[in-house]
């Protein structure tokens, strides 16, 4: 790579790299393995409860507690190299655990949104077929319906509190069971994560297993996770991650923060980890780096959060717009910002300036808005530190170019508006099954992101459209299709049309226009259908009831006209 | 009316209540109270200036007899009492404030609840029992200080702490509303409804004088709850303790009417307001939109 690719390398940190030949590790097990060995007895995760409840592994720990899992997934499942195993938990001490005995067992990780309907999860394992699925107990009581016509061989059970100490786990327990009732009796053949691990260790003693023999054949191109984005077609698609394309990620990202120091720093991950943003930024990164990251199971409401910023020194966090929005408004935040902070990083949807500015002026620190997708593990651009500018998604990572290209894939010059299309180590391998989904996203070794951007004089790039019909609501993607699939499994609706419309909490929301067949049909009642079918976040926000919709003359309805007509409406206002 | 031993258990649950409340807390959330000190001279100002007038104005409009009617007073001229920051803790309040309103209520009373008392009932000579209001205090600070440094040594410790202080909380109330009434059948059968009517209201109208009073001096609504419920909720067993020891014999149960009737009905209120303080709060709740979050 050249300056003349480069326009933005000028805002690089003199001392980074700017271009990083090769990962540091042949693949993740070898990486947990290694900076296990360094950090040894640090505390690498902690989860913490909205009441304070806490419990900590250490590095050692998690490294021998996922050698075991991997011995189990190996030697009592029966799984072999590359085969899927879904992960469907929030966040807590079982996740790294899990998906780092995963990894050593040289299977494929598929993180599944533990919110998803028995539907949604039926399509995503329909598509993967998942030799084991480890999901959390409060939401096991959806497993026979989403695994009808093709069960799953091992089910493996966790829980939010699982590896607390045994009182605070007892009592989250007793509540979960008899005050939320959000645990119910698990009626499919399971075994329990503890007990998965007792038996993994138990033949690892007996047959003197060694785990590492596992990872050795693991080359930095095979499959480590199929991280699943939605699809235009409406069926999920799995971006393939390869060990290399989120070892590569991490030390891209890491490379562009150079206040982070080695062993010392206290993450907060109020994200999700089973979503690629906080999964390769604080999960992967952070405990690459000897950070201690802290998870928090639900940062809903947010005074849920307030124990955690009490009790332990943070000092990052990460965050999409809605987290740091939110945290401006509350009183106990504004009252007591954590003082050991340093950054925060935004990510998932577009930050809001103004958002931006009151956090900066809450904590006295900025929030990094960087810019990302599944399909590229996921970090393509992040402002330098000390150089962020209002609105922009930053400058390119080490090793990555973007540029913004015409229909055709011809770049267009600076300054002017066309799709934005990566090229790095962190691009993904493809779509699990999917060659013509690849296809259309693949055109001469660069990735087209769908986004419509615009590269200014000096490198820095700015979003400014979308190409795809997708919507982002709060961070996550949400096909049209899938909306309107839904819709249309409604026997009194006739057709629809889903769009996305800009929404000042979540960035965008889901708008559907709805021409009925039962008139008499509501609002509420359709909401009340799609939420039986589909994750909150897809359910439509606004609903527009239409005698007819506009279509071409081959009778295909016209999302951008309705998309048109909504702005124009809009900036009427 | 309480037995010794009675006295001693709930004490005993008091303590380990606070303990409780006290690992809720952080040195910060004082530091944050002490802060905007207004919240306290609110309390302050509601606890000896509204509630001895809504006592003294009840006495009058209600034509109580003398007896009953100094029980009233002497009620309403207490400080603040425990079980408030017990209230205020389900009903998600600022529980540092309510814990800083109890104690200046508490130590201002020394000098204040005779003075008001001149106001109202001319000079009555009453013997304030010292030990009864350090008694007070110890029994609040010790154990919510105790309670902090737990949580500060181990946040676990803290947390399960917190977790069966509530529980015990929860056993408490329900056991004072439960046991008076067996315990006290004949008493409650020989009161006449004005002294029902008065150990009713002066919870209610305080509680609802001082959450207008805070209201509309603009405090943020967690504090603006803190005040209704510590304005409201009274040292019932202080003022118990000073007619006991000041006055004797069949006056003495007289005037002691209005405080046991009250001890009973302000939980039965308090509990009441603290669901509605809760649903308040669950309502001001910033909703989230779906999302990644």
């Amino acid at each position: 790579m050249t300056a003349d690719d480069r326009p933005w390398a000028a805002y690089y940190e003199p001392e980074m790299r700017t271009d990083i030949d090769a990962p540091s590790y042949r693949n993740i097990g070898a990486l947990v393995r290694s900076v296990a060995n360094t950090y040894a007895s640090a505390p690498a995760f902690t989860t913490c409860m909205p009441n304070g409840m806490n419990g900590t592994l250490t590095f050692q720990q998690v490294d021998e507690m996922s050698d075991a899992f991997a011995v189990y997934l190996r030697e009592v499942a029966g799984l072999t190299k590359g085969d899927r195993v879904a992960l469907q938990m929030p966040n807590g001490l079982a996740f790294p655990v899990a998906a780092f005995g995963v990894l050593k067992a040289g299977c494929v990780l598929v993180n599944v949104n533990p919110l998803y309907t028995a539907d949604e999860m039926a399509r995503q394992f329909l598509d993967c077929e998942p030799h084991a699925l480890v999901i959390a107990d409060m939401f096991a009581e959806k497993i026979p319906a989403a695994t009808r016509g093709h069960p799953i061989p091992n089910i493996i059970v966790t829980r939010v509190a699982e590896f607390l100490p045994s009182l605070p786990r007892e009592i989250i327990g007793l509540v979960q069971k008899y005050w939320d009732r959000s645990v119910k009796p698990i009626e499919v053949p399971h075994i329990r994560f503890p007990d998965a691990l007792a038996a993994g260790r138990t033949h690892q003693a007996q047959d003197h297993i060694e785990v590492d023999a596992y990872h050795q054949d693991i080359a930095p191109d095979d499959l480590a996770c199929l991280q699943y984005t939605g699809g235009t077609t409406g069926v999920a698609k799995g971006a393939m991650l390869t060990h290399k394309n989120l070892i590569m990620n991490m030390e891209q990202s890491l490379e562009m923060i150079p206040a982070i120091k080695r062993g010392t720093e206290v993450a907060l991950t109020a994200l999700p980890m089973y979503h690629i943003f906080a999964f390769t930024v604080n999960f992967l990164a952070f405990f690459w780096v000897g950070g201690r990251n802290i998870l928090i199971p639900s940062p809903r409401p947010l005074t849920n959060l307030k124990r955690a910023f009490e009790n332990y020194k943070i000092t990052w966090m990460s965050g999409v717009n809605t987290l740091f929005n939110g945290l401006n408004n509350e009183l106990w935040f504004r009252d007591s910002p954590p003082r050991h902070l340093k950054l925060a990083s935004a990510g998932g949807m577009a930050l809001q300036a103004d958002v931006a500015r009151r956090w900066e002026a809450v904590t006295g620190k900025t929030v990094l808005q960087g810019y990302g997708l599944t399909e590229t593990s996921p970090v393509l651009s992040f402002n330098p530190m000390g150089k962020t500018r209002d609105g922009s998604i930053g400058v390119p990572v080490p090793s990555t170019l973007l540029r913004c290209v015409d229909e055709t894939g011809q770049p267009v010059p600076q300054g002017t508006r066309g799709e934005i299309a990566a090229k790095g180590p962190q691009v993904m391998a493809g779509y699990w099954k999917k060659p013509e989904e690849t296809a259309a996203v693949m055109r001469d070794g660069w990735f087209l992101t769908g986004d419509i951007g615009v590269m200014d004089p000096d490198g820095y790039f700015t979003i400014v459209d979308r190409k795809k019909d997708m919507v982002v609501v709060s961070g996550f993607n949400v096909y049209p299709n899938e909306v309107e699939d839904c819709l249309a499994s409604h026997p009194g609706i006739f057709e629809s049309a889903v769009i996305g419309v800009p929404d000042a909490a979540t960035g965008e929301a889901v708008k559907a226009f709805i021409v009925l067949s039962d008139k008499s049909l509501t609002a509420a009642d359709i909401r009340a259908h799609c939420k039986e079918h589909l994750t909150a976040y897809k359910v439509p926000k606004q609903i527009e009831f239409r005698s007819e919709l506009p279509k071409s003359n081959v009778g295909k309805i016209l999302r951008k006209d309705l998309r048109a007509e909504e702005l124009r409406s809009l900036a009427a206002e | 009316m309480i037995g010794a031993f009675e006295q001693a258990l709930l004490a005993a649950m008091i303590f380990v209540i606070m303990l409780g409340m006290g690992a809720s807390l952080t040195p910060r959330d004082f530091y944050l109270a002490l802060r905007r000190p207004y919240g306290l001279a609110v309390g302050v100002i509601s606890q000896y200036g509204f509630m001895p007038l809504i006592g003294f104005l009840m006495t009058l409009a209600l034509g109580l007899p003398a007896p009953i009617a100094l029980g009233l007073l002497i009620v309403s001229c207490m400080p603040g009492g425990t079980t408030s920051n017990i209230f205020t803790y389900f009903s998600k309040g600022n529980l540092a404030l309510s814990v800083l309103m109890t104690v200046t209520s508490t130590v201002f009373g020394v000098l204040l609840i005779p003075l008001v008392l001149l106001v109202y009932a001319s000079a009555l000579d009453l013997e304030i029992p010292r030990e009864n209001i350090v008694a007070t205090l110890v029994i609040l600070l010790i154990p919510v200080g105790i309670g902090m440094g737990l949580r500060r040594l181990n946040a676990n410790a803290g947390a399960v702490t917190e977790f069966f202080g509530s529980v015990l909380a929860l056993v408490f109330i329900a056991f004072i509303a439960i046991s008076w009434v067996p315990r006290n059948w004949q008493f409650l059968l020989s009161t006449t409804p004005s002294t029902y009517f008065a150990a009713i209201m002066l919870g209610v109208f305080g509680i609802t004088v001082g959450y207008l009073f805070a209201r509309a001096l603009k405090l943020h609504p967690r504090n603006v709850r803190t005040v209704a419920l510590e304005t409201g909720i009274q040292n019932a067993p202080l003022a118990i303790a000073i007619i006991a020891l000041t006055f004797s014999g069949e006056e003495q149960q007289s005037i002691m009417a209005v405080g046991a009737l009250y001890s009973l009905f302000i939980v039965l209120t308090s509990t009441a307001v603290t669901l509605i303080f809760r649903r308040a709060n669950t309502a001001a709740e910033q909703t989230i939109p779906d999302g990644l979050l």
